[in-house]
């Protein structure tokens, strides 16, 4: 049986989706196409698209054997060099991806998934904190109460809450809505908008953030705090 | 120890216009996440990234005397992944003309913060198509979903789901060279 383009275009997108190599094969301009948009796509991704330690490793070596009359020393690329090399470029460095799905990269480890803690205060009780109008699809918000600070998400109509603390020292985390992720001002580390770890330049991995009990009750979005 | 690290911290680069690289490790140290993006984008896997961003960073350092003026080398470098690219989808896919239409790179660095160029660049495509293609992709690239899980979440056959799929990526095809105009 002959594929069809869409099925030549989909094991192509598969092959992306996987993080593998796609398979050669001699495709109509239609297909090039929609491959190409395919690879555009695949690189929105949060994470995809930085090149991990052993990547880098491995071009600055094969670069010093093609070009170098004095070859690098051990032709090996030290942690800090990569923080330097990706830091000073991307501010950044890839741990993990913001969807939640795994998306499997050559050399690359992802942090270990814990189940993220939910925090349920002593005492706690359900409180309003926003009419669910305030909150659109596709938004983050910071709420203050008493005891914490609260990041409450709308994704796509689901709501739900996160500790709006960073679990490094402290810092109140920023809402990037464009990017789905909450950010910490201070050493540059990022969340999902669920509270997994996304990049961090430090020296262990801050745990995720502990999710919070939240529901929507006759259109107010309510908090266990 | 790797020659970086005998590098003193902070690259002086008090005039844009007159910094210079003298040697091909300042050359690969301050560009290669750049190029490795910007090749990402194009072939959207991290293997062949890999083999372009090296292909450009050799093929430009092979023809540059030092000292090189930082931007002329720059500019040099996104020209030269212009081409290696357009190679890649031609030796690879048989692509003849490949749109290798590089976005404009901006002068201060190739690098940008992780995703930000290609998700920018996605949520307005996203935004511009209709209902059902946005919603296949959306599934299939932002969540993961599997072709068959987008088939039974949009009640159609997995069959259709691909040919939704590929219709929807001609559609982003065509709106992609709109919005990069």
């Amino acid at each position: 049986m002959k594929d069809s383009a869409a099925d030549r275009v989909a094991q192509f997108v598969e092959d992306l989706l996987k993080g593998r190599r796609p398979r050669r094969f001699s495709a109509t301009p239609e297909e090039a196409e929609a491959m190409s948009a395919a690879a555009g796509l695949a690189a929105a991704r949060v994470g995809s698209d930085l090149p991990d330690k052993a990547a880098l490793e491995r071009i600055h070596r094969r670069l010093s054997e093609r070009l170098d009359d004095s070859p690098a020393v051990d032709g090996r690329y030290s942690r800090r060099a990569w923080l330097r090399t990706v830091g000073t470029a991307a501010a950044a460095v890839v741990v993990g991806v913001a969807i939640d799905e795994a998306v499997t990269r050559r050399g690359s480890s992802a942090p270990t998934a814990t189940e993220a803690e939910v925090l349920t205060p002593d005492g706690g009780q359900w409180r309003p904190v926003a009419a669910l109008e305030q909150l659109p699809p596709g938004q983050a918000m910071t709420v203050s109460t008493a005891a914490m600070d609260v990041v409450v998400v709308n994704d796509g109509g689901q709501i739900s809450a996160v500790s709006g603390i960073c679990t490094h020292l402290g810092c109140k985390l920023q809402p990037d809505n464009a990017d789905k992720r909450l950010a910490c001002p201070c050493h540059q580390t990022a969340f999902s908008w669920t509270g997994k770890l996304l990049y961090y330049r430090l020296k262990s991995a801050p745990p995720d953030l502990p999710r919070i009990q939240s529901r929507v009750n006759n259109g107010q979005i309510e908090l266990f705090v | 120890m790797g020659l970086i690290e005998l590098r003193p911290g902070g690259r002086p680069e008090p005039d844009p216009e007159a910094a210079v690289y003298t040697d091909w490790e300042s050359v690969y140290q301050d560009n290669v996440v750049g190029i490795y993006q910007l090749a990402f984008r194009r072939v959207g896997n991290a293997a062949d990234a890999e083999d372009v961003a090296e292909e450009v960073l050799i093929r430009t350092l092979h023809t540059l005397r030092f000292p090189a003026a930082v931007h002329n080398v720059r500019a040099y470098l996104v020209k030269t992944a212009r081409s290696v690219l357009a190679d890649h989808w031609r030796r690879h896919y048989a692509a003849q003309n490949a749109v290798v239409e590089l976005e404009q790179v901006p002068a201060p660095g190739l690098a940008g913060p992780p995703n930000s160029v290609a998700s920018e660049r996605a949520q307005r495509m996203l935004a511009l198509l209709p209902d059902q293609f946005r919603r296949v992709l959306e599934l299939r690239f932002l969540r993961g979903y599997s072709v068959r899980e987008v088939a039974n979440e949009m009640g159609v056959s997995e069959a259709n789901a691909r040919v939704l799929q590929f219709r929807a990526l001609r559609k982003a095809a065509t709106l992609e060279q709109e919005v990069l105009r």
